[in-house]
Order: C-alpha cells, then sequence, then structure tokens
C-alpha cells in the first residue's frame, strides 16, 4: 500500500467542509437561542411617577386687583363702603407694645410689612379719607391698580429694577417687535400686608435609582 | 457534480443561510435605532432648504406614529443681532425645582428613565463650596433657613470644551451663542459628557419614555424634538422658544421671577441691564476659561 499522505488539493477540500458544517451547527444554535429567547428579555424599567401638574403651572402666587377687574371677578372684598361710613376714617386701635390690634372683620391680613413692625399704620399705605385709594407716603393718592407707584414711593431701586424687567416676573416675548410680554405686578407675587414671599412646596428631587444608603451610624463607645 | 453531492451541498447551503438569516434577525430592531432615511441623511450643515422640508416631515410622521399626535416641527435660525444670555438671581431662588420640570414638559426629555437639565444645588450660606451642594433635599417647604440653592444648567460656554471635543462635529456653537446637538448624527460616544465640566450633559441609556399626553408638539430640530436611544441631549435655551421670540420656559414658570434671559446685544434688555447694574458675582467655574453665558448675580 502507498503510505503517502493525501495530496494537498483534497486535504484541504476536506477541512473546508468540516469548518463549513461546524459554522453551520454554530449559526442554527444561535438562531434557536435566539427564536427561543434563552437569555430572556431585559427587565422593563418600573416608570417613575410623573410630577404634579401643580409644579408645571406658571400662575402667579397670588391674584392682583387688576387681575380680578380684568377677569370680571366678585370684588365685594374690596366694597369698603358696604361697612365703612364715607367721610368718616376709620380709627386704629393699638395693644400696649403698639402692634396694631387687627380687628376680626380683617382677620385675614397678617400685619407684617417691615421686620421690625413699624409699617403697621393702615393709612401709610390706604388713603384714609377715601379708602378705595392708596396714597403715597407724600400724599399722592393712586388706584388699586396703579399700586407698584405707591410700594416704589419706598422700595425706589426695586422699583427700577422691575421697570426694565429685571425684577419680578416677565412671561411671553422677550423680542418685543414679535409678541406681547406681561409683566406682573408687586401684588401679583408680594402680599401687601406681609410681603415676604411665601415658602412653597418643592417638586421632587431627581429620582434616586436605588434608596440613599445610609450610613453606618457611630455610636459614643464605638472606639 | 454527482446527484448526491448536488443533493448534500445544496441542503448544508440552504440551511446555512437559513441559520444566518435567523441569527441575524435581531437586527430586525434595528429600526428603533435607525432607518434607512436617517441613515443617509446628510449632515445637518449640508442639507438644502428641500432636504430638510423632508427631514421636517419624516420627523413629523415618526412623531405621530409613535405618539399619535401630529406635531408642529421647524428648523429655527438664529436671529441676526442676538446673543443670547441667560442672568440668574441667587437671592430670589428659593429652590422649588418648578423649573426643573417645566424644562422637563416643554422639551420632551424622558420620564423614565428619568432625565432633566437642570439640577438644583442646595448649598449652606456663606460659602460656594460646590462639594457641599446637595441636589436631593426633600424639605417639607423651601426655602430653608441657612442655606441658599443654585441651579446649574448648560451654560452656554462661549468656549465651550463639548463641542472641543466631539469626534464627529454633531454639536457645535451657533451665532446667537447656543450650543446645538444634531441628535441625528451624534454616535453616542459621550466624550461631550465627561467635557462638560457643569454635568449639563444627558445620555439617553434606553428608548426614552414620553407619556403621550404630555408630550409637546412645538418641536425644533436642533430643539426638543424626541431623541432616540445612544443620543446626548442638553440645555438649547428651549430653541424652539427662543428662536421665535419667546422667554424659555424656565423663565416663564419661576415663582420668584430669579430667572432672567434676553438678548445681550440689546442695551434695553434685563440682561444688559442686570451686566451693567447689578453684582454679577460669578459665572460658574470661572477659572476654566469656559466663559459662560449664564450669568449668577445678586440683588442689593
Amino acid at each position: 500500500m502507498d503510505e503517502r499522505p493525501l495530496p494537498a488539493g483534497p486535504r484541504n477540500r476536506a477541512r473546508t467542509a468540516w469548518v463549513l458544517r461546524g459554522l453551520v451547527v454554530v449559526f442554527l444554535g444561535l438562531a434557536a437561542a435566539f427564536l427561543l429567547k434563552i437569555w430572556g428579555q431585559p427587565a422593563p424599567l418600573t416608570p417613575i411617577p410623573l410630577v404634579d401638574r401643580s409644579f408645571l403651572d406658571t400662575a402667579t402666587v397670588r391674584r392682583s386687583y387688576a387681575d380680578l377687574v380684568a377677569a370680571k371677578e366678585d370684588l365685594s372684598d374690596f366694597d369698603c363702603y358696604g361697612c365703612h361710613e364715607k367721610g368718616k376714617p376709620p380709627v386704629l386701635r393699638y395693644d400696649a407694645s403698639h402692634n396694631l390690634i387687627v380687628p376680626p372683620e380683617h382677620s385675614d391680613i397678617v400685619m407684617g410689612h417691615g421686620e421690625h413692625g413699624r409699617n403697621n399704620n393702615c393709612f401709610n399705605c390706604h388713603d384714609e379719607t377715601n379708602l378705595t385709594l392708596l396714597q403715597t407716603k407724600d400724599g399722592k393718592a393712586l388706584k388699586f391698580q396703579d399700586s407698584p407707584q405707591l410700594c416704589g414711593s419706598c422700595h425706589g431701586p426695586t422699583f427700577e429694577d422691575w421697570e426694565v424687567g429685571a425684577h419680578g416676573r416677565i412671561s411671553g416675548y422677550w423680542n418685543r417687535q414679535l409678541g406681547p410680554h406681561k409683566q406682573q405686578q408687586c401684588v401679583n407675587c408680594h402680599n401687601p400686608h406681609s410681603p415676604k414671599f411665601p415658602s412653597r412646596k418643592p417638586a421632587p428631587g431627581p429620582h434616586l435609582l436605588r434608596p440613599p444608603f445610609a450610613l453606618p451610624t457611630q455610636t459614643a463607645d464605638a472606639n | 457534480m454527482n446527484r448526491r453531492s448536488f443533493l448534500r451541498t445544496s441542503a448544508v447551503l440552504a440551511s446555512g443561510l437559513a441559520a444566518l438569516a435567523a441569527s441575524l434577525s435581531p437586527l430586525r430592531d434595528l429600526g428603533d435605532y435607525t432607518t434607512l432615511d436617517r441613515f443617509v441623511q446628510k449632515y445637518y450643515k449640508e442639507l438644502t432648504p428641500e432636504e430638510m422640508d423632508k427631514v421636517l416631515k419624516r420627523i413629523a410622521a415618526d412623531v405621530e406614529r409613535d405618539y399619535g399626535i401630529r406635531p408642529h416641527v421647524r428648523d429655527l435660525k438664529p436671529m441676526d443681532g442676538v446673543q443670547f444670555v441667560y442672568a440668574l438671581n441667587l437671592t430670589r431662588c428659593i429652590g422649588c425645582r418648578k423649573c426643573v420640570h417645566a424644562c422637563v414638559n416643554e422639551n420632551n426629555q424622558s420620564r423614565t428613565p428619568e432625565i432633566q437639565y437642570i439640577r438644583v444645588l442646595r448649598m449652606p450660606n456663606g460659602s460656594l463650596d460646590i462639594d457641599k451642594a446637595d441636589h436631593n433635599y426633600a424639605p417639607e417647604s423651601v426655602p430653608e433657613k441657612g442655606h441658599f440653592y443654585m441651579p446649574v444648567q448648560c451654560q452656554q460656554c462661549k468656549n465651550p470644551p463639548c463641542v472641543k471635543v466631539c469626534p464627529v462635529h454633531a454639536t457645535w456653537q451657533e451665532t446667537d451663542g447656543i450650543t446645538v446637538i444634531d441628535y441625528d448624527w451624534c454616535i453616542g460616544c459621550r466624550y461631550c459628557e465627561a467635557a462638560c465640566p457643569y454635568w449639563a450633559r444627558r445620555f439617553n441609556f434606553t428608548k426614552p419614555q414620553i407619556p403621550r399626553e404630555r408630550l409637546n408638539p412645538e418641536m425644533a430640530y436642533l430643539g426638543n424634538r424626541p431623541r432616540r436611544q445612544g443620543v446626548m441631549e442638553k440645555c438649547h435655551f428651549c430653541i424652539q422658544r427662543t428662536r421665535a421670540g419667546r422667554y424659555p420656559a424656565c423663565v416663564e414658570v419661576c415663582p420668584a421671577g430669579a430667572r432672567k434671559f434676553g438678548n445681550v446685544l440689546d442695551p434695553n434688555s434685563e440682561v444688559s441691564y442686570i451686566l451693567r447694574t447689578k453684582r454679577v458675582f460669578i459665572q460658574l467655574k470661572e477659572e476654566l476659561g469656559t466663559s459662560p453665558r449664564f450669568f449668577y448675580y445678586f440683588d442689593v
């Protein structure tokens, strides 16, 4: 018998055939695996609760007299002479430490304008001879709609900022040629009787994918 | 070739091809990543107006298919003589995070997983040490005593590090100062995310999920059109609003009026006035030379 190995040509062909068969098996295996989804599907993410729509609201903190007039709403709160008598300035009463006693009819008013309670005279701003008007320090009468002028008579720098739009809220168009813009008045954000901007509940922070890890608490005798 | 070897060869060949096709079947899901139209789409700056029209129609059709809402998609160009600047009043910010969510709502960010462009840092009074900042604060009410709040978002740098590192020029600075991203050109390498010193860039690790009822249909190509998995996104000063002349959503929602926006080339704008007269004390991480267009200032 001739013991010489097969010539190079047929030997390579045989190897190629084996490799091809092997590849077919691998692909068939992969195909079966994909079709049967043996690696499983990725677990769907737990939906993060949507933020409450109140946090998306662009409304101001409060509504001004001008807003109420524009919206044709109930103005009975501003009907001073429904209770007061015309031509008779209301008398203010103070307690022993010179704090204004707010009468029960006005119990919704919290007097907190100024940090030292020195601005507790109603007639610093209201006109005592005509309660439907306001008055500045130097006696200029103003309508309720024009209250920014009154605020500006004491808060000059802030008023200047407000006039150019650097203080307070603006919405609409920054480009005045392309559309209107709306500037809010002082009283849309500040309650004139207690002007400090109210605190509020914050919107939810970034969602934590896992609960925050509690740091190991150190006890006093830990060392 | 005899009959036997023919049959054997063709059987092997057929089953091999079938197996190959089946094993490539996961590629059927590729449609979520790209379509042929999107794949052959040209670079944003090379698109002719007619081609852009086609692209916008394609985007509108995609949105309508996915959300059932016909959007109004535009490609808004920068205006002449406009350089946007943002000013944020740290004296006024109360940390209520309304800006964060107004932004998400306006710009169609993914709700699950959550993507937010604005991060509100709470810091103790008397320092501006970002190491002491916390953005997970959750008190009953804000502002809290002894703290101040500093919202951070894309600073729209004049010298943006994120643009420099992008290997495919998918992000660039426009003439009005907004650094934009072409979501169809981004390859998702996240280099820009690493380069940004403000942590302003966000990556879509999975397909973004936006509930239909919260989708904002007023869209822009470089702005708030829905993104796909594997692309970066970030604050773009609400390009779909500001290039149409409107204020950004975060400005309009801020209850305290702490956020100011406008054209710094207009001497009568709020931001010009603020930069002229207020104590504009920082650009965040000023020492890096990024020269942000986002200024923080104080009253008084």
